[in-house]
This record gives C-alpha cells, structure tokens and sequence, in this order.
C-alpha cells in the first residue's frame, strides 16, 4: 500500500513539473512572437530620450573593447559614436555576447547592435539588418611542419579549431560538416589551446589568423581566403523601419567623406596594417 | 616562459576595473544571500509543514530552482519579463532577483535537513512545558538548527560569489568579464596576459570568500564550546 | 516555437547529454571518494595529514570551478603535463566536489553526540565498530539532504565546462543560439535535458532521504 501511494505522489510532483515547464516555454513563445511587432523605439523616440542604447562587444579586440582607462573602443564603437552625433543623442555602450544579441533586439533593451555581427539567412528571420559596412573572408592557420593548404581529403582524425558563434563556425558546418570542430568560447582559450597542439589547424577570419601567424614564428596560413566572404552590417529589431531607413542614409551618406576608410585607419591599421583596407571595408553599403 | 603578463593590470585603471567588477559580484551575492537567509528559514520551517499541501507546492518550488540552469532563470527574469509584463529589469536588478530564489530554496532546504534532524523529544517535551508552536520554533529549535547550518551556509554564500561569473549573459559586468576584456584589449601585446590575470582572479576570488568560511569555523567552534 | 529545429538538433543535444553525464558520474565518484577520506581525516583529527586537507578545502571552495579549469587545462601544458580535456573535466569536477562532500559528510559525523562514541567504547566495542555500526549511518543520514544537493550542483557546473572546449548540454545550447539565434527553442530543449537527468537525481535523494531516517527524528 505505501509503495503504491509513493509511486503515486512521485508521479504527481513528475507531471506537476512537465506542465509547468510547457507553461513557462509556452508563455515564453507567445511573448516572443508578441515582442517582435512592438517593443523597439523609432529614430523620434530615440531622439525625444535624448540617449541611444548600442549593443556591442566588449572583449573583441579591435572591433569592440574596453581600452585600459574603462573607454569602448575600435571599428564598431567608432561607427556606433558617429551615429550617436549625427542623431544627437548621448551612446550608451552595452556589453553583449555572442548568445544574446538577438535578445536584446527583440525586447528592445538595445536599439541597434553593432557586435561585429554576420548577416545571414538565419539571422534575418530574427532580426532587421541595415546596409553592410565590413567585408569578412575565412582563413585557415596551420603549423610549418604541416601546412593546411585545402579542406577536401580532411584526415577525420584530426580537429579544427573554431571559437563558437563566429562565421567560420557557420561557414564550416554549411560547408564542411564532416570536419571535426573543436569549439572554444574566447580568442584566449582557442589560442591556448592551438599552441598547446590540441587540433591541427585554426578557422577564423582571415585578418585573425593572418595576425595570429605575422605574430607568431611556426605557424603559416596556408589558405587564405575561404569560401564566398560574407558581410557585417548593423541590426535592428524586427520591423523597426525607420531606424533601418535612417541607418541606411547614414551609411550612404558617409560614402563621401569616406567614413570607413578612416575608421580602419583609426582602428584596425594597427593590428592588420594598411594592406587588407580595400578589401576590408565596404563604403556606402555597396559590395564590390 | 615566466612573463605572466601580471603588468597588463596595471595599465591605465585596469586594476581598479578588475575590482569594480569584484564589487559588483560581491554587492550581488550578499544582497542575495541576505534576502535568502530569513526567507530560507521560514521555507524551511514551511517545507516541514504537516500539511501536505504545502509540502507538496515548496518540494515543486525547490524542485524547479534546483534543475532549471541559472543561465534560464537569468534569461527569464530579465528577457522574461520585459516581454511578458513590459518590465525594464536592470541587470543586476534582474541577477538578484534570480540569485534570491535559487538562496531561498537551497537554504530553505538545508534548514528542513536541520529540523528534522532535531530528536522528536524536543518538540514534544516543549509543548509538554507549554509552549506555543512559536516559542518552540524560536527558543528550542532553531537556535540548534542555526548552528548546524552554519557551515553548510556558509558554502552557499561562496558559492553564489562564485556563480556571479554567469551574469555576464544579461550585460552585467562582473570581476571575470572584466578580466576578459583586459585579456583581449591586450591579445597583441602581451600574449600569456590570460595566465596573470587569470592568476590574479583566482587570487582575488580567495581573498574575498576565504574570511567567510573562516567566520563560520569561528562561530561553529565558539558555540560548540 | 519552430518544432523542425528542435528536430534537426536533437541528436547535438542527446551528445551533449552523454557527455555531461560521463564526466559528471565519473567526477563525482571520485568527489565522494575524495570527500569521504577527508572528512575522516578531519574527524579523527589525523595529525599533518589534517593541514593538508584543510588548505585543499580552503583552496578548492573558495575558488571557481571555471578559474580552476583553466589552470589544469592551459596551465598544465606549460610545465609539461597535457591532459585530454575530458579529463581534464573530472579531474576539475573531484577536486571542486571534494571540497563540498568533505563538508556535507563532516557536518553529518560532527552532529553525532559525542556521548554515543563514548558509550559505544566503553561497552567494548572498537573504534571502527564504534565507526561502522554506531557513527557513520546516522551521519549518512544527517548528510543526505546536502549530499544530493552536492550532486546537483556538480552536475549543474559541468556548464562552465565550454571553456575548455566540451560540448556539454550548456556550450550546445550558447552554441546554437549564437550560430542560429533560435533562443527559445535552444533554451527549452537545455531545459528538457536537465529536467531529464537531473529530476530523478533529485527524486532518488528524497526517497533515500526517507529510507534513511531514523525513527524519533524529525516531527
């Protein structure tokens, strides 16, 4: 009798706690398909507040970092800062991560997220991307003593590094799938464990890894451009037209004074010199 | 092999950063865990309920904190809430929040553990003496509970210092985030930087918990005595 | 809620799933193993043998599983000992959980009346019996709810394990949302897999915890 009534007060706290996970999962959908027609702020109410929230990254040296006096720094922030003047609003920087960007369009906690993001597919089912203002290609580093040089006959015992949620990452998956990624969460712990010996080669974008190699004697980049190259751009919540159409003209506006190519001077020169600029920067959102 | 990269730390306010970001996780988790303890006691005490109601609605409550990753809680309360109810949660607002549940219920039910491990004379003899429910819960029982939950809260307090690290997902910038951010403003120039900071962290982390279990072996001693 | 995604990535998440349960079982068998001694240790009062176990308690409590990943994972490798990163992950797990069992079964044998000892030796019984038969299932007893709360905390930290590169049930879902952005549908299936290993842990440590009580304890 005891045991029956155990089993059944087991069962009961069991289903209790299905339902109540469906519930929270489900209030949860209802709420996101709910938050994507409405809680975003057009370019008036961005201006009327006076201030605009900017989701960048903080620890992606030199896209968005934090220099050492606390300052936001490099290509993105220095973009983010110009759209904050020519709107007349104060920027208020906010640190994301590659896994809540989306989260913060789609509650609208930020107005435009400038985090050295990738357009694709995907993506654009989940947020509004603005014109592209970056170039992005792949390359693939490797030791002297063994130079990758193509992808086709990969060794399937042998493991590529990737750092999680970049565009190689994506690239690899679509393309290669049979590669075996081993997946970090940081520039620092992928570039730990590729000099520890861990995986034979390292994806990333090709300005990374061409760095990662011009820094460290024994290693070679034996492909250096990878795949069709891709574009970053600024996103918008979903449907928030306005800010798109002004980040637009903003973009195309630039293209006179060159904008972008003195970014990359002010920024990235040095850390990629001045040779990878033409094919790096995209100039009033127009892809060669 | 022996340049750590320590110096990167004291470049510009690096180090004053590093510890900001320390407060900030410190500020979190005793906020936190000073909620947690009243509210812990009394789930406690209400987890040893005779009615089984109760007992059932707070088993389902520690139940759901306990397996739900802190990392879906934190999205929750603060993604959560600003879709469902408009809410506009600050980070840290939203950590606390999250922080206090997860310190209730453990410490809700670290404190049953210590009730029903009093010997059931106790009870019975308080109320042979004529003592209210009240007054054997605040004069008999939990006096001896405290005591045995010392140590065992006392894991729970470093352990949130410890979990702070994950609030970095809803842009709360803490000791570890900031620690990233000066490993990578630095990656071109000084390479080994992960190794000092990350020593300096660990360092930093000890100093701030170490003197809390030292308190508890304090307080457990003296009352032993 | 896009039921085709949760489709397409079951099978990364049922991955995912062995794996934090591989590491997670071994490493904390281990965290017991480890525990277990060290409490003895601390209530036999063993002498030198007793500082050392105290500084590792100290060390390892006050210390974040992640911050301590990364030394036996980067760290080591520079003077010379490179270890899988599996490995890695129990090794990180033992020494973490050693900490958290030492106190859960020391609390458990400390609130033993020392008059049972004393009672128990006088009536001639030796101190292993006085150990095996008197002290050490009343102390399991005492121990059990911090016991299974240990478990599950262990078994919930494996989630910083991305730094080192395991694709356990937390890195997967960072990973599909930062590659696919489908939060919802990434989140819940984290939620479901926890729920799935980590609900019967919780359900078996309230049966044990009533199996063994003693009678005349509690109200």
């Amino acid at each position: 009798m005891r045991a029956i009534t155990k089993i059944k007060r087991l069962a009961a706290v069991l289903l209790t706690m299905v339902l109540g996970f469906g519930l929270v999962a489900c209030t949860d959908a209802a709420a996101s398909s709910s938050g994507k027609n409405g809680s975003f702020r057009t370019v008036d109410e961005i201006k009327q507040n006076g201030t605009i929230n900017i989701g960048v990254f903080s620890d992606k040296n030199p896209f968005g970092y934090v220099d050492e006096n606390g300052k936001y720094q490099g290509y993105d922030v220095y973009f983010a800062e110009r759209i904050g003047k020519d709107l007349g609003v104060k920027v208020n920087f906010v640190s994301t991560e590659a896994a809540n960007r989306i989260e913060y369009l789609q509650t609208g906690k930020v107005d435009i997220i400038l985090a050295n993001f990738t357009v694709t597919k995907e993506r654009q089912e989940e947020v509004d991307f603005a014109l592209p203002y970056m170039n992005v290609a792949l390359g693939v580093v490797s030791r002297n003593d063994k130079v990758i040089t193509s992808l086709d006959n990969w060794n399937k015992n042998d493991s590529m590094i990737v750092i999680s949620g970049t565009t190689a990452e994506t690239y690899l998956i679509e393309n290669y799938p049979d590669i075996p990624l081993q997946k970090f969460d940081s520039y620092a712990t992928a570039k730990e464990a590729f000099e520890n010996g861990t995986s034979v080669a390292w994806a990333n974008d090709n300005t990374e890894v061409i760095a990662f190699s011009l820094q460290n004697p024994g290693y070679t980049v034996g492909i250096p451009s990878l795949g069709s190259s891709d574009t970053i751009a600024p996103a918008v919540t979903k449907g928030n037209t306005t800010l798109a159409d002004w980040i637009n003209g903003e973009i195309e506006g630039l293209e006179a004074e060159q904008f972008f190519h003195a970014d990359y001077d002010a920024t990235l020169t040095a850390t990629y010199g001045s040779e990878y600029k033409e094919s790096l920067v995209v100039e009033g959102g127009k892809v060669k | 092999m022996l340049d750590l990269g320590i110096d990167v730390l004291f470049k510009g306010t690096n180090f004053l950063r590093l510890l900001g970001g320390l407060w900030v996780a410190m500020r979190i988790s005793l906020i936190s865990i000073a909620l947690s303890i009243p509210l812990g006691l009394l789930t406690g005490v209400l987890m040893t309920s005779k009615s089984k109601i109760i007992r059932f609605i707070f088993r389902v409550y520690l139940e759901m904190i306990r397996i739900m990753p802190q990392l879906v809680l934190l999205f929750l309360v603060y993604f959560g809430t600003t879709r469902a109810l408009g809410w506009n949660l600050s980070g840290e607002m939203a950590s606390i929040i999250v922080f206090v549940l997860w310190g209730t219920a453990e410490m809700g039910d670290l404190v049953r553990g210590s009730l029903i491990s009093v010997p059931k004379h106790q009870y019975e003899s308080s109320e042979a003496l004529g003592m209210t429910k009240g007054q054997t819960y605040l004069y008999i029982i939990l006096p001896q509970t405290v005591r045995r939950l010392l140590p065992l809260s006392i894991n729970l307090i470093t352990r949130m210092i410890k979990t702070t690290s994950l609030v970095l997902m809803i842009g709360v910038v803490e000791m570890l985030k900031v620690a990233q951010q000066i490993i990578e403003a630095n990656r071109m120039t000084s390479q080994n930087a992960a190794f000092g900071v990350f020593l300096v962290v660990f360092i930093l982390y000890f100093l701030v918990c170490w003197p809390f279990s030292r308190l508890a072996g304090f307080l457990e001693k003296k009352w032993q005595g | 809620m896009s039921w085709e995604f949760i489709g397409k990535y079951m099978p990364m998440y049922q991955r995912a799933a062995v794996l934090t349960l591989k590491i997670g079982i071994i490493g904390i068998a281990f965290a017991i193993l480890v525990g277990l001694m060290s409490a003895l240790v601390l209530y036999y009062k063993v002498p030198v043998i007793k500082r050392i176990i105290k500084m590792y308690i100290e060390l390892s409590r006050n210390t974040p599983l992640l911050v301590q990943l990364f030394f036996i994972y980067y760290g080591f490798p520079k003077i010379g000992i490179r270890l899988d990163a599996e490995i890695c992950g129990v090794v990180g797990l033992a020494f973490l959980g050693g900490s958290y069992m030492a106190e859960a079964f020391r609390s458990g044998l400390e609130s033993i009346d020392k008059i049972q000892e004393e009672s128990a030796l006088s009536l001639g019984m030796t101190r292993f019996q006085v150990m095996r038969y008197i002290i050490f299932p009343q102390a399991i007893a005492t121990s059990v709810p911090a016991f299974m709360a240990n478990v599950i905390f262990l078994l919930k930290e494996t989630s910083v394990f991305s730094s080192i590169s395991l694709m356990d049930l937390m890195f997967t879902a960072k990973d599909l949302i930062g590659l696919y952005y489908k939060t919802t549908e990434s989140l819940f299936m984290l939620v479901m897999f926890y729920l799935i290993i980590l609900l019967p842990v919780s359900l078996l440590g309230s049966l044990l915890e009533r199996r063994l009580r003693y009678a005349g304890f509690g109200n």
